[in-house]
């Protein structure tokens, strides 16, 4: 190994230090409680306005999204989970005031099947690319193979390859 | 007098369409070439028919002729001039004219780019297919989608107007145009594709010759989609840019399909490989245009650009299953006789980077058509609603987005054929001290948060990447290094790189808040102060509008405002933004001050790298321009390794192999390619 | 997999392979997969679809504490014993202002008999001054309930005015319409959740 590899070698540790370190200090400056300002911004994408469809009530002026909005900031001040907001407010208005698809039953379709693709992609790569190797390397030269290279030398083969 | 000269100007398209496709096929079957020729004088009929259909509706709408339909229910005597002529598409059946026009002009196009090559099988049934993709929509234009249809009972003397969303803002008039520029552009290359499957021609040949097409109608849909993004940020006053609604993703899809295949045919041309894939990229392009029309124009989902809810969609639907049914079959008819033998070294080198691009451009498309059907999907079998919101997209394309700024930032440096660490370690140096720094800096600067700081740190890597390649063919080559493909496309990653990371910075660091003052009182939010100075009340021939005047930081003075729009009542919040190169101020106006109440209630949000998102896709546009503009190619008979003197002088990757073939021991194979 | 763990043919086996056809095999697999795409998407309807179905059904009414529109205090608790008929009204809906006559008719048939229910207005997003003179001008003397920041619809899940539910002297709720009712529906209804025929709508 020269003497620039390993200096580069060097270098790209450091880099990736400096990357690793600096990203542990801003993900860490997330932590700590969120502030219930937050928390019923956060619930609130997560609700889709009743009346206008593929909008929140985040971002919905609609009067009954805006009054959806309320209703989650009263019932986070009474101290309700995020996740018993969301499920009361589906009870009332219906399964599909919630934005994100559960996980449970043929809903849970949607979260798996691009995964399931993903690994089969990839599954289909691997093969693909063991495959093109195989082919690629063809093992030792068979006799057939030493015929053939013979009978291709025998006449004047002054022609580049 | 105008709705008799548009449905002879439909009548005369239609007409024309299908004779025009028999003509071909019949001339095609007895190959007799004169048929043919004569064949293609139905082309400039059919768009004499749609150019008469696009003037008479015109004129009737500039006339305000009332005793259309269409004009009764999109025209008033109060629109601007302007937005009266664009009120064209601003419903369902005049887009539909919208998008027969644009077709019936690049079927033009088409014939005289391709008029010296007539006797060419391959061209004469690309021209029978859009022959047939005409034939349908002039079909939809005298049927289900008829602008022309007289008013039923007494002629009204004014009508509401074009929707109010879409009179508020000129972006309107240029948005959508460019969208079907887009979606209509990939009918061409659809149209050879599918001339390719029947002629048994896969060869690259055809490629050649739809590449730049294809590439124009990407360019434009690019444009379109950021226009139409841009749109929604100056008049639907929500604030954001992009809501994962149905319509919205129903431009995205074709456009990540299409994505892929311009990359892919990259790997067909170089390595001859890649052909069913890249065929079967170019139908679910087109087929899914179609079915983005069928999803936002039938109804079946709701969103919020409801275009309308009509007759249309079965029709919609019957096409896209016509269009499907045909590329499906003739790929697996033709597909496995077609498949080249060609394999691919190592997945550390050009072409498997552009595989791993097609996975992840795959998935992407799978998870935004996943998520946009799927309600569809729940409600036929198990008859129960449910919603798939911007929840669900963020979480799922997030990991793909980043996914794809990797490969931003490897790929445009790998060599074809094999890549060694070591080349890598060596060329993606600086690209990585550019990536680390995008990190740090933002993290010195206050910002948190894992995914938005990735996106900045891989969005640096990959602009690195990109200015790489861009600084030494500039170098090399002065002016000529920024035009050509691999150099316009590194202009086009530089775009789609800055938008990359406006939006996440935008997903994780937007603000809003909301205040309600009386005139003269000021608030504070985010560092900026906002006094409100007073209400104003203006009456425009077409609305009423109340505007609250703000001023920002004691700077300029800003007015969102409210309009009332006389013909249909609506009431549309327009903002008013102030433009920053770090931060956009965008104001709402929420409650207006009323008799009883002086106070304004406002909303601000504060948006941060808006403008880049705007820079962003002027930066992908000239990008394209510059990528379509030939530079000094490889002449298409040379092989694809031939020697060095002959190399292209856009592959510049290639020649660097060259140039760096000192520093690092890259294999390179000669030989037959293909 | 038996393919690839395999030691490698010699190139001259690999010639007589069966032909695979894997672009045929993935188009028919893509086939179905869009006929099923194409007949789910024929089948769906589509649009808002609103049904009466509520998970409130049979369950006790949420709790409804708010003021007349005159100011007097009002609990929905305190009204045990009687029928109660909720109508969430506001002036800009066009199908509200159509029932109203109807209405009308039904309060005053109710307040006719003994025993009769107990009708109630919920002021949907609306100004308190506007609902006030609608009723000054279209008659209507039953009670208008103030909904300030929309707490009684979003505790029943009202999105849209019209709506009417019927709650029983028990509390609980029995049914919920959406949309214009007219007197008869509304009395019939009543009638037979009265005499117990009707478990619910």
């Amino acid at each position: 190994m020269s003497a620039q590899v390993a200096r580069s070698r060097a270098a790209w540790l450091a880099l990736a230090l400096i990357a690793i370190v600096a990203l542990a200090v801003g993900v860490s400056r997330t932590g700590g409680a969120r502030t219930p300002e937050e928390r019923i911004d956060a619930v609130a994408r997560t609700i889709r306005c009743p009346v206008c469809p593929a909008e929140s009530v985040y971002e919905s002026r609609n009067s009954v999204a805006l009054n959806v909005k309320a209703e989650i900031a009263r019932l986070i001040r009474s101290g309700q989970t995020d996740d018993q907001i969301r499920a009361g407010l589906a009870a009332r208005y219906g399964d599909d005031v919630l934005l994100v698809p559960s996980t449970r039953g043929i809903d849970a379709l949607v979260w798996v099947l691009p995964v399931a693709l993903l690994v089969a992609c990839v599954a289909g790569l691997v093969v693909a690319f063991r495959r093109w190797r195989r082919a690629s390397d063809v093992g030792p030269p068979t006799e057939a193979d030493r015929a053939l290279v013979a009978r291709a030398l025998r006449p004047d083969s002054g022609s580049d390859p | 007098m105008n709705g008799a000269l548009g449905m002879a100007g439909i009548a005369l398209g239609l007409a024309a369409s299908v004779l025009g496709g028999v003509t071909l096929v019949v001339g095609l079957a007895k190959h007799r070439l004169r048929l043919v020729r004569s064949g293609t004088v139905y082309v400039w009929l059919v768009l004499a028919g749609a150019v008469l259909a696009v003037i008479a509706m015109e004129r009737a709408l500039i006339t305000r002729d009332f005793s259309l339909s269409y004009v009764a229910e999109v025209g008033s005597s109060r629109t601007p001039a302007l937005y009266n002529v664009a009120s064209l598409w601003s419903a369902l059946d005049g887009s539909i004219l919208l998008w027969t026009i644009i077709l019936a002009l690049y079927l033009a196009a088409t014939l005289l780019w391709f008029r010296r090559r007539l006797s060419d099988p391959l061209v004469t049934w690309a021209l029978v297919v859009l022959f047939a993709i005409s034939t349908f929509f002039f079909l939809l234009l005298a049927g289900p989608a008829n602008p022309f249809g007289a008013v039923s009972g007494a002629i009204p003397l004014d009508g509401p107007g074009p929707n109010p969303l879409l009179q508020n803002h000129p972006l309107m008039v240029i948005h959508p145009p460019m969208l079907y520029l887009g979606y209509v552009g990939f009918s061409v290359p659809f149209a050879f594709a599918i001339g390719g499957l029947i002629t048994g021609r896969v060869g690259e040949g055809w490629l050649l010759d739809t590449r730049r097409w294809t590439l124009f109608a990407w360019g434009f849909l690019s444009a379109g989609i950021v226009l139409g993004a841009w749109w929604s940020y100056e008049v639907l006053g929500w604030g954001g840019v992009w809501g994962w609604d149905p319509v919205e993703n129903a431009s995205l899809l074709p456009w990540l399909t299409g994505t892929a295949f311009i990359h892919s045919v990259l790997v067909q041309e170089r390595r001859g490989m890649l052909r069913v894939w890249n065929l079967s990229l170019l139908a679910a392009t087109f087929c899914l245009t179609i079915l983005g029309t069928f999803l936002t124009r039938s109804g079946v989902i709701e969103s919020v650009h409801a275009f309308s809810d009509g007759p249309i969609g079965v029709y919609l639907l019957m096409f896209f299953a016509l269009a499907a049914g045909t590329s499906i079959g003739l790929i697996g008819w033709r597909g496995d006789r077609l498949r080249s033998p060609g394999s691919i070294d190592s997945p550390l080198s050009r072409e498997g980077a552009f595989l791993a691009n097609n996975v992840l451009f795959a998935l992407f498309a799978f998870v935004v058509l996943l998520g946009t059907v799927f309600p569809l999907v729940v409600e036929a079998l198990q008859d129960r609603r449910l919603s798939v919101g911007r929840p669900f997209f963020d979480r799922m394309t997030t990991p793909l987005g980043l996914a794809l700024l990797t490969l931003m930032a490897i790929a445009p440096v790998l060599p074809w054929r094999k890549a060694s660490a070591e080349l890598l370690r060596h060329r993606l140096f600086w690209p990585a001290c550019l990536g680390v720094a995008c990190v740090v800096v933002p993290v010195l600067l206050g910002a948190d948060g894992l995914a938005p700081l990735l996106a900045f740190g891989l969005g640096g890597f990959a602009a690195g990447s990109a200015l790489r390649q861009l600084v030494l063919a500039t170098r090399r080559q002065g002016w000529r290094g920024l035009v050509g493909r691999a150099n316009g496309g590194m202009v086009v990653h530089v775009g789609v790189i800055i938008i990359a990371v406006a939006l996440a910075a935008q997903t994780s660091y937007q603000r809003s808040g909301e205040f309600r003052l009386s005139p003269g009182e000021t608030a504070t939010f985010g560092g900026h102060r906002f006094t409100l100075l007073d209400q104003v009340r203006e009456d425009t021939p077409a609305a009423v509008v109340l505007k609250a005047r703000i001023r920002i930081d004691d700077g300029p003075v800003h007015a969102p405002a409210r309009q009332q729009f006389k013909g249909r009542g609506d009431i549309v919040a327009t903002p008013s933004v102030r433009t920053g190169l770090a931060e956009d101020v965008y104001l709402t106006l929420l409650k207006p001050s009323t008799e009883d109440d002086a106070r304004v209630t406002f909303g601000v949000r504060l948006m941060p790298l808006s403008l880049w998102l705007w820079t962003g896709g002027a930066l992908m546009a000239v990008g394209t321009v510059l990528a379509a503009f030939p530079g000094r190619r490889r002449r298409p008979t040379d092989p694809a390794s031939a020697p060095i003197m002959s190399r292209p002088a856009d592959e510049v990757a290639a020649r660097q192999d060259e140039a760096e073939a000192d520093l690092v021991a890259v294999p390179r194979l000669g030989g037959a390619d293909v | 997999m038996s393919e690839v763990l395999d030691p490698p043919p010699p190139a001259a086996a690999e010639a007589p392979r069966r032909p695979a056809r894997p672009a045929r095999a993935i188009a028919i697999g893509v086939a179905v997969l869009v006929a099923l795409f194409i007949v789910i998407a024929a089948a769906v309807k589509g649009g808002v679809k609103e049904t009466a179905e509520t998970p409130l059904l049979g369950l006790p009414a949420p709790v409804v504490q708010t003021t007349t529109i005159d100011g007097s205090p009002f609990d929905l608790a305190s009204r045990r014993g009687s029928w109660v008929v909720l109508n969430f009204f506001s002036t800009w809906c066009r199908p509200c202002v159509e029932e109203h006559p109807e209405l009308v008719r039904f309060a005053a048939a109710e307040a006719a008999r003994p025993e009769g229910a107990e009708l109630y207005s919920v002021i949907f997003n609306d100004d308190t001054d506007k609902v006030e003179s609608f009723f000054a001008d279209r008659g209507g003397a039953w009670p208008k309930l103030t909904d300030p920041d929309g707490q009684v619809q979003v505790a029943f899940g009202v999105a849209k005015s019209p709506e009417t539910w019927i709650i029983d002297p028990a509390g609980v709720v029995r049914a919920r319409m959406i949309s214009t009712v007219t007197d008869e529906s509304l009395t019939e209804l009543l009638d037979g959740l009265r005499s117990g025929l009707v478990p619910g709508s």
